[in-house]
């Protein structure tokens, strides 16, 4: 098979990803926290190992201030509710996948204000316009990194500081870029930082995380059991175990630790580049074919590796059948749960095909791809 | 107090006791993980670390670097009863 869906889930993973959480579920079966024997302690040192290497790809200075959560979503979501109050206003662009969008529009209906900025159809976003929206009860600007339909990156670090001079706070969805292009939590200026686990940074499905900066203190969206502060009716105060109740996802932080220690050696700016060609080569591909119509940054500006594209005439979910039935080629076709990046670029009805390579995809997979599209658009 | 004896510095939490641990192998400094006996526990569930008396001004060093504050440290002292611990040090 050729898996050209990276964007929603990362494959293959590293071999030893596999042998990791193996290990986590055969020999390694404590809960940390909970316990007094042996394999307690070992799970809670594979947590911080997890811990401390997400520190070092993300530049943070204190490990504990990454929590973990289920995915992205989970992050987001405790990042959002756990910050905004009715009354408090918040800004967010129009490539917001539903995982801020829809915690937004519950929060609108308790009293957030919300404001969208909205993007090109090509992705990219004024910070004029950003900063027009600005308001005094301003609390928070969100942004995704990349948009997961159009690959565009967006200029995190200039919409932080646009947050900051105005006293907000700035929240990165780094949902496509987590392990796929270098993030330094300070240069971005970010106070709070989501991602997953098992995208670009090659761990399990069912891991993910929230970075939270120092000083910055959220209301918990689950409270229960941390192993910790037990005989106190509410949360602990400190971190991580303030939002991390309930028993810890071992073999999924095993697994991810174990993607990570492949990303830091490999480093995530070799997997950019090597991205990068393989996105540049898929689109010059497909824009040779005539009746493609591609989404998103022109062909040589800067994307993630993410290439949206339709057919003439086509269906994109027949496209995408085609392609796994008949090439075996693994891709995603509709909205991609981003209605309103759909809606930017004009696709809110048709959806697109998407093609998403990864650290492990070679030149061929792609050549092959762009062969089988060239095939399905002549009948 | 006699450098051979052992101590306990006690943490809210297994994530701290667990950074600290780690930050002192890499000091060469080995100590051990361990559920704070539930009479110094003064919290309900909290872990420490036992090292050496010797060994509790790294442990001291290594919280300090890492912005923490510990519950404070205990010596082990073995009597006719059991084990006993007498605090030994606080942090301002």
């Amino acid at each position: 098979m050729i898996y050209l869906d990276n964007a929603a889930t990362s494959w293959p993973k590293p071999p030893a990803v596999v042998q990791a959480v193996s290990n986590a579920v055969a020999e390694c079966f404590g809960n940390p926290g909970r316990t007094d024997h042996r394999s307690s302690f070992e799970a809670a040192e594979i947590i911080l190992g997890c811990r401390e290497k997400l520190a070092k790809l993300f530049r943070v200075s204190d490990p504990l201030r990454i929590c973990f959560t289920s995915n992205t979503t989970s992050a987001l979501n405790l990042a959002l509710k756990g910050l905004l109050a009715p009354g408090d206003h918040v800004i967010c662009t129009s490539l917001e996948h539903n995982s801020v969008w829809r915690p937004l529009m519950r929060l609108e209906q308790l009293g957030t204000e919300v404001s969208i900025v909205q993007a090109s159809a090509d992705g990219t976003i004024s910070l004029e316009d950003i900063a027009a929206q600005i308001r005094a009860n301003t609390r928070l600007i969100a942004s995704i990194h990349a948009s997961n339909v159009t690959g565009a990156i967006l200029p995190v670090a200039e919409i932080g500081r646009i947050a900051h001079q105005h006293d907000a706070l700035f929240l990165i969805d780094a949902a496509q870029t987590a392990g796929s292009i270098p993030i330094d939590v300070e240069e971005m200026q970010c106070d709070l930082l989501a991602f997953p686990g098992h995208k670009g940074l090659l761990g399990p499905q069912g891991t993910g995380g929230l970075y939270i900066r120092e000083g910055l203190t959220l209301t918990p969206l689950m409270e229960g059991g941390t192993g910790s502060d037990s005989s106190n009716p509410y949360q602990p105060e400190f971190e991580p175990d303030r939002y991390e109740a309930g028993t810890q996802n071992l073999p999924g932080l095993a697994g991810l630790s174990a993607g990570l220690s492949y990303l830091l050696h490999r480093c995530v700016k070799d997997v950019s580049e090597w991205e990068h060609v393989l996105t540049q080569r898929l689109l010059e591909g497909l824009a040779e074919i005539k009746s493609v119509t591609l989404y998103g940054p022109p062909l040589g500006r800067r994307r993630s590796a993410v290439v949206s594209f339709n057919i003439k005439g086509k269906d994109a979910a027949r496209v995408a059948e085609e392609l796994a039935t008949e090439f075996d080629i693994a891709c995603r076709s509709g909205l991609h749960c981003a209605l309103l990046a759909h809606c930017t670029q004009g696709t809110a009805k048709s959806g697109t095909v998407r093609f998403s390579p990864g650290p492990f995809t070679g030149i061929g997979d792609v050549d092959q791809a762009v062969k089988a599209v060239r095939e399905i658009a002549s009948h | 107090m006699a450098d051979s004896g052992s101590a306990l510095a006690v943490f809210p939490s297994l994530n701290q006791v667990a950074l600290v641990k780690r930050a002192l192998y890499r000091e060469g400094v080995c100590v051990e993980m361990l559920r704070t006996p539930k009479c110094l526990s003064s919290t309900g569930c909290s872990f420490a670390l036992r090292c050496t008396l010797r060994e509790l001004d790294a442990v001291r060093n290594a919280c300090a670097r890492a912005g923490m504050a510990w519950g404070g440290a205990f010596e082990e002292c073995k009597t006719e009863g059991g084990l006993e611990y007498r605090p030994c040090d606080t942090q301002d």
